[in-house]
């Protein structure tokens, strides 16, 4: 049990109070990052970074703090699903059906309760998978070169935009915007200027950091000021907690269906967090037929989606942490993170940093737990951060992420291209290109063009190379598929996911 | 007509992409000969993957999306120029002057009675400012406030 060992070093790390601390405190700022509006888990995380990187936290400290944050925001996004009938974030879309005729029907209080011990159980079992799974990816992971690394990459873009994405072609386009960014700068193996154009502050690359947080932040602004919604919700009622024991036992079976499955979304690519809930919410449905009643408040549909999508969120680290591929928003901004403290991510993190990986696999059990704690007693707290207005909230939002930036590098001249990264991510989501997969370009770029140059280097200059294995070969056509599946059952999904929405009788 | 802004978008990127692809064709060839791969040969690839996918964006543009007129449009302007001259201001003057009035502007521009929205900015300026300078010993510029 060579795993157990490493966990209990990961332990030993995440228990010491200095981390215990940032685990805490990260996991209270995800939970409202998750419950206010305006600031989904992605942004959140992208705003902390630059934070973390001023305080001068050890690798460890600010990868479990960050963790602990991605962790959080999946619970909080429940609260406004349940409440107000408006998904926080997308993987709790689903939470909406049943959670609101819950609260509804006065039960918004128990809605809440089971939703969050739903969260824990699903968080637990997908944590529990990560620790089964992580380390013997991590193993068949050596055996990649650079060849296969190179498909490989290219087959977490081409499942970037998700089996229900709308248009595989403009994740592309996004995809390669994002590498093309990264190219900016001089060249590691020839030291040849590229697109510098003889400007100082571009020899070195753009950062980036500050493109996430001006595609994110500053662009989430936008949108709110575009949409006039300004003025905040009234506030809510939550009442009184009648959730009898007997009812929470008999949720338990859908509490290990969801996770189980949700696990399972998170870890494949393409499928994620929103599609997890989604079939954990439709399983239960169908395991129970009659004797349920979903979409009028079932507790069992409150609990699967919840189940399904923290699941998923635990399973989403697996091919960030082994492969160095993350498959969601929120794992890419992590990704950024552990780039920017010089850890190369990928399965060789498993033995050089192996403290790192084990103290953030720890801290993520630790962070579970915190979340129930601190959920079901401070859910008031939570629920009257709903009516913060966004007019507010927004602006200091935005004066944070400007503070980050500016104390990374004390140069105004960041933030200028901070602003032009918002402009530019405001327009590209008003043309429905995703901002993830430039993200994921401009993070994966490097590597992806130092693997290419790696693999026609072993080859004596031939491109053979490329699809030489039986691996390469098969990675290739899962990102071949990644691509043309959207196309084939994509509409078919989505049309089931609305259908589901429309089903509900309230979701109007 | 429908699908204008993917048109636009598509044409856009069809010039960016063959001016990238074109730019590096013209690096030198490095030092010691060219090998297997190049400078250029990574950002070659990536123009034609753009080209491909800007010609697609132009032949079947998705539909358009709702673009703000007026008003909104000019609200829109006015937080972008609210966001650059928090930038240009943030040295000179001092982070909680520009921060007030930044923060501030942007709360009352977003529906926020002016008042309120300027003690909003006011507090959270000094919140950060302490915070950030005393609790966390990183320097925010003083600007005006400064004390010899």
């Amino acid at each position: 049990m060579e795993t157990l060992g490493f966990l209990m070093e990961g332990f030993a790390v995440a228990l010491t109070p200095y981390n215990l601390m940032f685990a805490l405190f990260g996991a209270f700022v995800g939970t409202l990052i998750g419950c206010l509006p305006g600031l989904g888990p992605a942004n959140g995380v992208a705003i902390l970074i630059p934070l973390a990187f001023t305080l001068g936290l050890p690798p460890e400290t600010a990868m479990i703090l960050l963790t602990a944050v991605y962790a959080g925001a999946m619970y909080g996004g429940r609260i406004s699903s349940i409440l107000l009938n408006i998904p926080g974030d997308e993987p709790a879309m689903m939470t909406c059906l049943d959670g609101y005729p819950m609260a509804q029907k006065g039960r918004a209080a128990d809605a809440l309760a089971i939703s969050a011990v739903a969260s824990f159980a699903g968080g637990l079992i997908g944590t529990i998978g990560l620790i089964m799974l992580a380390p013997i990816l991590a193993k068949f992971a050596l055996t990649f070169g650079p060849a296969e690394y190179f498909a490989l990459f290219l087959l977490a873009f081409a499942t970037l935009g998700g089996i229900t994405g709308k248009n595989p072609m403009k994740t592309v386009i996004a995809a390669t915007i994002g590498i093309m960014i990264s190219t900016v700068g001089i060249d590691i193996s020839t030291g040849t200027q590229r697109y510098t154009f003889g400007v100082l502050e571009l020899y070195e690359g753009i950062d980036f950091i500050l493109a996430i947080v001006g595609l994110f932040a500053i662009s989430e602004l936008l949108f709110f000021v575009e949409s006039r919604v300004g003025g905040g919700r009234e506030k809510i009622n939550v009442g009184k907690l009648t959730l009898s024991f007997k009812e929470l036992v008999s949720t338990i079976p859908t509490q290990l269906r969801g996770g189980v499955l949700g696990f399972i979304a998170g870890v494949l690519p393409g499928a994620g967090a929103s599609l997890g809930s989604f079939i954990s919410y439709t399983l239960e449905k169908q395991v129970l037929g009659k004797k349920g009643k979903f979409g009028e408040g079932d507790i069992r549909g409150v609990v699967a989606p919840e189940a399904g999508n923290n699941g998923a969120s635990s399973g989403a680290l697996v091919p960030m942490l082994t492969l160095g591929v993350p498959g969601s928003g929120t794992t890419a901004v992590l990704l950024a993170m552990l780039i920017s403290l010089n850890i190369t991510p990928g399965p060789l993190m498993f033995t050089q940093n192996a403290d790192i990986v084990w103290g953030v696999i720890a801290a993520l059990l630790i962070g579970n737990v915190m979340l129930l704690l601190l959920n079901i007693p401070l859910v008031g707290f939570f629920v009257k951060l709903l009516s913060v207005p966004p007019m507010y909230l927004l602006p200091i939002v935005t004066m944070v992420a400007f503070v980050g930036i500016y104390s990374i590098s004390h140069s105004t001249f960041d933030l200028y291209f901070m602003v032009a990264f918002g402009i530019a991510g405001y327009f590209l989501r008003k043309l429905e290109i995703p901002l993830v997969p430039i993200i994921l370009g401009l993070l994966l770029g490097p590597e992806m063009e130092k693997n290419l140059g790696h693999a026609l280097i072993l080859s004596d200059g031939s491109w053979g190379i490329l699809w030489g294995s039986p691996l390469a070969v098969g990675l290739w056509v899962v990102a071949g598929l990644g691509l043309v599946l959207p196309y084939v059952v994509g509409p078919l999904l989505r049309r089931r996911m609305n259908a589901a929405m429309k089903e509900s009788p309230v979701s109007d | 007509m429908t699908g204008f802004g993917d048109r636009i978008l598509g044409l856009g990127l069809l010039v960016l992409a063959v001016a990238y692809g074109w730019a590096a064709q013209q690096w030198p060839e490095p030092f010691g000969g060219a090998e297997g791969v190049g400078p250029e040969t990574f950002p070659t690839i990536l123009a034609f993957v753009l080209v491909i996918g800007s010609l697609y964006l132009m032949v079947k543009p998705d539909p358009d999306a709702q673009w703000p007129v007026r008003k909104t449009a000019l609200e829109l302007v006015t937080s972008v120029v609210v966001l650059i001259v928090y930038a240009l201001l943030m040295e000179p003057l001092g982070f909680i002057i520009s921060t007030t009035l930044a923060v501030g502007t942007l709360s009352w521009r977003m529906g926020a009675r002016p008042r309120m929205a300027f003690i909003t900015g006011l507090i959270s300026a000094v919140v950060v400012f302490v915070l950030f300078n005393y609790g966390l010993d990183l320097s925010l510029p003083a600007g005006l406030l400064e004390v010899e």
